[in-house]
């Protein structure tokens, strides 16, 4: 044997080994690390971002102008939660005026009006517009709806989240 | 010369089983954070719990059964 082999015996073979039991440890406290996620998202108080808030607290309504000075198929940016809070306010061919999150469902690119649907130019995901169900491309949520109200003066203005599509059946 | 650790090895199945534990996980996870950014956070609770007892069983096999070594 080589003097070098006697002055430092380790085996690099077996340095690197990984039994099964460790690797089995390995698989259980990664287990355990999905089980302290659930956990968290059951305690945390603060909704995720995108997420409509389980409280139902009030939102501070945001005036976007009159409602008669978007035509039908266009459309415009506001905030309204915060400055990150991105929407799209439209109206569609049929004259309704629907706002929604500008946040995609799939990874959250910005999402734009286009064509008579809600595009985004990211991985070329479609919504349509009268409830931001998905019909095309790799999203497969909804878009977050922001719920518009016209005052009697004809303005316009954001109040708060729209229930998902779907919640009101299960409720 | 330094002692050579024991290669202890577990059966097939408890591997396996960790594996499938591991994949329940993943994807128990996946549908809990789709569900809580729909606005459902029902299912938190049971997920919770269903997640924990996953959880246990591969600590178990993973740290406890030592009959299952060759």
């Amino acid at each position: 044997m080589a003097k070098w082999r006697k002055a430092f015996p380790v085996d690099l073979a077996d340095e690197s080994f990984i039994s099964r039991r460790e690797f089995t440890r390995f698989l259980a406290l990664v287990s355990a690390g999905f089980t302290a996620g659930i956990g968290y998202l059951w305690g945390r108080k603060k909704p995720l971002e995108g997420a409509p808030d389980p409280h139902g607290v009030t939102e501070t309504a945001v005036a976007l102008g009159l409602a008669s000075e978007l035509a039908p198929g266009q459309s415009k940016l506001f905030t309204f939660r915060d400055q990150d809070d991105r929407c799209i306010l439209l109206r569609t061919a049929e004259g309704d005026l629907k706002a929604y999150r500008q946040t995609c469902t799939h990874l959250g690119c910005a999402v734009r009006f286009k064509g008579g649907q809600l595009e985004c130019p990211c991985h070329y995901g479609y919504f349509e517009c009268g409830h931001g169900f998905p019909v095309q491309g790799p999203p497969t949520r909804p878009l977050s709806g922001v719920a518009l109200e016209v005052k009697a003066d004809g303005t316009l203005w954001a109040v708060g989240d729209l229930p998902k599509p779907g919640e009101a059946k299960e409720a | 010369m330094r002692p050579k650790a024991p290669r202890t090895s577990m059966t097939s199945f408890a591997l396996g089983l960790g594996l499938l534990i591991l994949i329940i996980q993943v994807y128990l996870f996946e549908t809990v954070l789709g569900s809580v950014l729909d606005g459902h956070r029902s299912l938190l609770a049971g997920a919770f719990f269903a997640s924990l007892i996953l959880t246990l069983v591969a600590l178990v096999f993973a740290f406890r059964a030592r009959n299952l070594d060759r």
